[in-house]
């Protein structure tokens, strides 16, 4: 199929002789003025280039770029300007708005067709690297996920669970994070860094596998020096991710998860562990991957104890069985609860 | 004598105009059909006063781009100066050299007209 080419001029005869220069290359599209070229760029045919002629009614062939450069359009479409040798300042403003190069009149055909082809094929090459990349660039994202996925899934298989846990903390720990933004304007964050907050929640217990077998699967209640070892797990996991190299994980995944990985254990009150942290010292995020994490472990089965029903971890929680939690945070999770509990009942 | 040869004694590069139509000639033909009319469009006074010079550099500069493109060279050589001139800020020259002009000017349309009668 032929590509398309916009050719804009008030006065017909330039039209038609551009129209008969490239009639064999490309498929030709006219409009007479620049308010009719506007209309056909943000339509929804493709255009390869727009040829444009700086001087015409209604709206002139710079009024055409400033919209192409308000749309983004101007980046992947080559833009030609007409011109008699009008004014110098016009043609610098023109340049100075993304045209590429300047036709003028009278038109050398042979030179032309040369010129424009050229500059086309060159834009839909850089066209198609760009997107070549940006689909690269997600390949390596996903893998990236898939690599931290991975790891924690083999964390938790030593901790005797299926993997399913982090999955789990990850999906409960993004709809806490968006309902937050919803309740609490201070604790909005955009989309793109709850994605990256709920990659990062799923090495929250890295550093279990540090902790010995003995300690981590004792089926009765530990003993303080084991719990103190058990504690461990949350500076071992960010001793594990500083020996990550910078360029294999996300910066900011990387920040969220060492934030994650150490503070999931904090309490609002200060008597959670490793730091003592309190109230808003502890992040959202780690707050938010911490009632995850209890209210996970709370329905389900573990060696030492048998699952709750959601209903009773919910009240455990506020009853400040598990330790104390944020207020505001506590309101969140019984807003999602609530919500989730709906949704079950409304897909049942 | 058809049209281009007539054109092209009155000094028209015919050769180069049809080169410009990738060497369809009928349409060539059709758009010098159109070219009177340019000129009614973007007609300049012939006592050549005006307040300020924007109009008629308008005028003159779209009338330079047509000639140029049909080929109709002692046309666009005396617009192209015309132009210059007016930008220059030399009114009195650019009238000197569009009134020798006039002349070619409406010979060429002559031409085209009786050709399109005929």
């Amino acid at each position: 199929m032929k590509k398309r080419i916009l050719i804009v001029d008030d006065v017909e005869l330039n039209r038609v002789i551009l129209a008969e220069i490239f009639k064999d290359v490309y498929e030709i599209i006219e409009a007479c003025d620049g308010a009719e070229a506007i209309g056909i760029i943000n339509g929804n045919e493709e255009i390869a280039a727009v040829l444009l002629d700086l001087i015409m009614p209604n709206v002139d062939g710079l009024g055409v770029l400033r919209d192409m450069n308000q749309t983004g359009k101007i980046k992947n479409i080559p833009v030609f300007l007409i011109t008699a040798a009008s004014s110098e300042e016009m043609l610098l403003e023109g340049y100075n708005l993304g045209a590429v190069d300047v036709i003028t009149k009278p038109f050398l055909p042979h030179f032309l067709r040369c010129r424009i082809t050229g500059v086309v094929e060159l834009y839909e090459h850089r066209n198609n690297l760009e997107s070549l990349v940006a689909q690269q660039l997600k390949k390596i994202e996903s893998m990236n996920q898939s690599m931290v996925e991975t790891l924690a899934t083999i964390i938790e298989f030593r901790d005797c669970e299926s993997g399913e846990h982090v999955k789990r903390i990850r999906g409960l720990t993004e709809k806490l994070m968006v309902e937050a933004g919803r309740q609490y304007p201070e604790y909005y964050m955009p989309p793109e860094e709850i994605e990256k907050i709920g990659v990062a929640s799923v090495l929250h217990d890295v550093g279990k596998i540090a902790i010995p077998d003995m300690i981590l699967n004792k089926p009765g209640r530990l003993t303080a020096e084991e719990f103190a070892v058990m504690k461990e797990h949350t500076t071992r996991g960010c001793e594990m991710l500083e020996q990550i190299p910078a360029d294999v994980m996300d910066e900011g995944v990387y920040r969220y998860s060492y934030d994650i990985c150490r503070h999931h254990h904090e309490r609002w009150d200060g008597k959670g562990y490793p730091d003592g942290l309190k109230e808003d010292e502890i992040s959202i995020w780690a707050q938010a991957v911490s009632v995850a994490d209890v209210y996970d472990a709370l329905t389900s089965e573990r060696v030492y104890k048998k699952a709750y029903e959601p209903e009773k971890a919910v009240s455990m929680i506020h009853n400040g069985e598990c330790g104390t939690f944020n207020p505001r945070l506590l309101h969140i999770f019984d807003v999602v609860m609530r919500r989730d509990a709906s949704e079950k009942q409304d897909g049942e | 004598m058809s049209l281009l040869d007539e054109l092209q004694e009155l000094g028209a590069n015919v050769e180069e105009g049809k080169g410009r139509f990738m060497g369809n000639v009928s349409l060539y033909e059709r758009m010098l059909g159109k070219f009177p009319d340019m000129v009614t469009q973007n007609e300049i006074r012939a006592d050549f006063v005006y307040p300020d010079y924007t109009e008629v550099i308008t005028k003159a500069h779209t009338l330079k781009g047509v000639t140029g493109n049909l080929s109709l060279t002692p046309l666009y050589t005396a617009y192209t100066e015309v132009v210059n001139l007016l930008r220059g800020g030399e009114p009195e020259r650019a009238k000197e050299i569009y009134l020798k002009m006039l002349p070619t000017q409406e010979a060429m349309i002559r031409c085209i007209r009786q050709s399109s009668q005929g």
